[in-house]
C-alpha cells in the first residue's frame, strides 16, 4: 500500500537525495565543463562550474593527436560482439543449468560460479602466455574472447539461470503437448520471455565491454588497434604529462554512448537486476 | 478419438512409489474424472498420460497404440494446464494457433481452425488480445481453445478450474462438459473437487495413496462406495460414519440402538461402521434421540449438526426445523440407504 508524505517528509527526504546526488554528479560535471576549459582555469580555485569561455577545439584535438575515431570504431565494435556473444552464450548455458536435468548440474554451476571469484590479474599473465602462442597477441581477439568466455559471461550464464528458473514450468510443458523441440522451446518460448533479463545481460555486458582496461594495456600495442579506455592515457604532452581538457573531452566522448544507452534502458537494467536477487 | 487403457501403470521417484500399479479402461468419448485428495497421484498419473512423466513399469495406450516411449506431442493429446500455460508473449489466435504452425499448418488452414475454435467458446471478439488482457474465465477457456484447436484423440485437464472463483467455475464446468457433448472426444479430467467430478464425469477414479479405490459412474460411486474412503469423499456433506457391533436388534453404539436392514444380520458379531448420507436421515418423533449441537438454515434446506450417542453427524433437512443447539431432536436413519463397512479394512459388507 502506498502512503502519501507529509510536505515536510517530503522536503527531507527530496533534500537528502539532493545531497547524495552531489557525488555522483559532480564527476560528470566538472569532466564536461572541463573539457571547454584552458588547462588555466581547470585547477582554478574557488573551481569554475561554470566554464567562462567555451572552446571547442579541443575536441577536434582529440581526433588529430590519437586515431580515436579508428579507437571508437575497436571499442564499439568489441563492445557488440562480446554482448551478442556473451548474450548467445550465457542464455544458452542459464537455460540449461535452470531446466535441463543432466548428472552433477548444480556442482557444475558451482565450479562455473567459481570463476567469478578469480580476479582478471590472477589469470592475466597464462592467458597472454596462452594468446601469444596462438599469434593472438596485438589483436582484438583477447579482448572478444576472454569476456564472452571469462568471469562477464559467468555472471550473465548466473542471471539468466535465475531468470529461466522464476519461468513457469508448464509454459514449457504446454509447448512439449503442441509440437515443440527442446531447442524450440527455448527460441520460441523461453527466449523471448527472457527479454528483460536479456536486456540487462546486454548492458551489464557492453558496459564491462566498453570499460575494459587491464586487457587492452596487456594485449595492445599498436595505438590504431587502441580501445578507448586505453586510448585516454596517450593524450599527454611531450614530457608525458596528460593534456587535461584533451583528456577530458575524449573522456566526455567515450562515457557519452554509455550514458544514452544507461538513460534509454534503464528500466530493463534493474528489472534485470531484481531478476538476480542482487542489489544495485 | 481414442480408448485409452493403463495396464499396471506404474511410477516411482527413486525409491518411493508413488502410482502402485493402476489399471484403468477408458472408453472412446468417454469423460473420465481421476479424483482424490491431494497427493493421491491423480495428476501425476494424467501427466503419465501425457508423455510429461516417465513410467516407471506398465503400459499406456491410446487409440490401442502403446505410447510409453513417444514424446507428448506424438500421443496426439492436448492438454489444459491448471494455470492455463499460455504463452504471454502471444496473441490468443497465435497462442491457439501455434501447435497447427509447429504441424506444418498452412496459414489458411490456421486461420480457419482457430475460428472455428474461437467460434465454440466465443472467443472470436478477443483473438487480438494478449493473455494479461484477459480475464481468468477467458483465459481458461482460451486454454479450452488452445486444446481443441487441433481436435486431438484425447483431452487432458488437470484441475483447470481451480483458479477460478466459485461462480466462475460452475459456468466453465457446465461449458466443458457442453464441449464434450459437442466434440465426443475422450476427456481425461483431474480434479481434487468432488462436485466437478460428481456433475461432469461419465465415470469416476477415485484415487488414494496412488491406488484406484474405485471407478464407476458417479451415482455408482455415491450410492454402493466401495470402501469407507470413497463413501467419504464422494458426497458433500459427507457421509457420516457411526461406528459400533451388529447384534440382532440392530447396530448397538454406545447406549444407542439403530435398527438395521434384514441382510445386515449374517454380520451379527461383527464390528463394523456404519455410514449414513446426511439427506438420509428424517426427522420422526418415534426415531433416535440425538442432542443437536448446531443449526445452519441454508434456505432450501436446514444441515443440522447432532450427537447420536458419542458420534457427531450431520443432517440435511427440507423442512425448517425450530431447533436450537441443546435441543433433543428425534431422527430415524432410512433403513434401505444405510452403508456398512469393515471396521478392520473399511471395505464395504454390504
Amino acid at each position: 500500500m502506498k502512503t502519501e508524505l507529509s510536505p515536510r517528509a517530503k522536503v527531507l527526504v527530496y533534500g537528502t537525495m539532493c545531497v547524495l546526488l552531489i557525488p555522483f554528479v559532480f564527476p560528470t560535471w566538472w569532466m564536461v565543463t572541463s573539457s571547454f576549459k584552458p588547462v588555466s582555469d581547470i585547477f582554478a580555485f574557488p573551481p569554475q562550474l561554470i566554464p567562462r569561455s567555451f572552446d571547442f577545439t579541443t575536441y577536434g584535438q582529440v581526433f588529430t593527436l590519437q586515431p580515436f575515431a579508428k579507437q571508437y570504431w575497436n571499442s564499439a565494435y568489441i563492445a557488440a560482439v562480446v554482448t551478442a556473444g556473451t548474450m548467445g552464450i550465457s542464455s544458452m548455458a542459464g537455460y540449461a543449468f535452470a531446466r535441463i536435468r543432466f548428472p552433477f548440474a548444480n556442482a557444475i554451476f558451482m565450479v562455473v560460479l567459481l570463476g567469478l571469484l578469480i580476479p582478471s590479474e590472477v589469470t592475466i599473465v597464462p592467458l597472454f602466455q596462452l594468446f601469444l602462442k596462438l599469434g593472438m597477441v596485438n589483436t582484438h581477439w583477447p579482448l572478444i574472447l576472454v569476456p564472452i568466455f571469462g568471469a562477464p559471461s559467468v555472471f550473465a550464464t548466473f542471471v539468466m539461470r535465475q531468470f529461466f528458473i522464476s519461468l513457469p514450468v508448464e509454459l514449457e510443458e504446454a509447448a512439449r503437448v503442441d509440437g515443440l523441440s527442446r531447442f524450440k522451446i527455448f527460441t520460441r518460448i523461453a527466449l523471448p520471455l527472457a527479454r528483460p533479463a536479456l536486456a540487462s545481460v546486454a548492458i551489464f555486458t557492453f558496459l564491462h565491454s566498453w570499460n575494459l582496461y587491464l586487457e587492452p594495456i596487456v594485449f595492445l600495442s599498436s595505438a590504431d588497434k587502441f580501445t578507448l579506455p586505453q586510448a585516454l592515457t596517450q593524450f599527454t604532452d611531450a614530457y608525458g604529462g596528460p593534456m587535461w581538457n584533451i583528456q577530458l573531452a575524449a573522456a566526455t566522448l567515450t562515457a557519452l554512448p554509455v550514458l544514452i544507452v544507461f538513460i534509454i534502458a534503464q528500466k530493463h537494467f534493474v528489472e534485470g537486476l531484481a531478476h538476480t536477487g542482487l542489489k544495485g | 478419438m481414442a480408448e485409452v487403457t493403463l495396464t499396471n501403470t506404474r511410477k516411482a521417484y527413486g525409491n518411493v512409489n508413488v502410482i502402485h500399479g493402476v489399471d484403468l479402461d477408458i472408453e472412446d468419448g468417454q469423460f473420465v474424472v481421476l479424483v482424490g485428495p491431494s497427493g493421491c497421484g491423480k495428476s501425476t498419473l494424467l501427466r503419465m498420460v501425457a508423455g510429461l512423466e516417465t513410467i516407471t513399469g506398465g503400459e499406456i495406450s491410446i487409440g490401442g497404440k502403446v505410447v510409453n516411449n513417444l514424446d507428448p506431442k506424438d500421443r496426439d493429446i492436448a492438454m489444459v494446464f491448471q494455470n492455463y500455460a499460455l504463452y504471454p508473449h502471444m496473441t490468443v489466435a497465435t497462442n491457439m494457433g501455434f501447435s497447427l504452425e509447429h504441424r506444418g499448418g498452412s496459414k489458411s488452414e490456421i486461420a480457419e481452425r482457430v475460428h472455428w475454435a474461437a467460434g465454440i467458446l466465443g472467443l472470436t471478439p478477443l483473438l487480438d488480445r494478449y493473455p494479461r488482457q484477459l480475464s481468468g474465465g477467458q483465459r481458461q477457456r482460451v486454454a479450452m481453445g488452445r486444446a481443441i484447436v487441433r481436435s486431438p484423440q484425447v483431452f487432458l485437464f488437470d484441475e483447470p478450474l481451480s483458479n477460478l472463483d466459485a461462480k466462475l467455475r460452475v459456468v466453465m464446468r457446465g461449458e466443458i462438459k457442453a464441449l464434450h457433448e459437442k466434440l465426443k472426444t475422450t476427456m481425461i479430467y483431474v480434479t481434487h473437487d468432488q462436485i466437478e467430478a460428481m456433475t461432469m464425469a461419465d465415470k469416476i477414479v477415485v484415487l488414494n495413496g496412488g491406488r484406484i479405490e474405485q471407478a464407476g459412474t458417479p451415482l455408482e460411486l455415491y450410492d454402493r462406495p466401495a470402501n469407507q474412503f470413497v463413501a467419504g469423499f464422494i458426497g458433500s456433506p459427507a457421509m457420516n460414519f457411526i461406528p459400533g457391533k451388529i447384534r440382532a436388534e440392530g447396530l448397538v453404539t454406545s447406549d444407542v440402538v439403530i435398527p438395521l436392514p434384514r441382510s445386515a444380520q449374517e454380520h451379527v458379531g461383527q464390528d463394523v461402521v456404519l455410514g449414513v448420507r446426511p439427506e438420509h436421515l428424517v426427522a420422526e418423533e418415534s426415531g433416535i434421540a440425538t442432542l443437536v449441537t448446531l443449526v445452519e438454515p441454508m434456505g432450501h434446506e436446514t444441515q443440522i449438526s447432532m450427537m447420536l450417542g458419542q458420534t457427531l453427524i450431520h443432517g440435511l433437512f427440507r423442512e425448517r426445523l425450530p431447533l436450537r443447539p441443546g435441543s433433543i431432536f428425534h431422527v430415524r436413519l432410512t433403513t434401505d440407504k444405510l452403508h456398512i463397512f469393515s471396521a478392520a479394512d473399511g471395505h464395504r459388507l454390504m
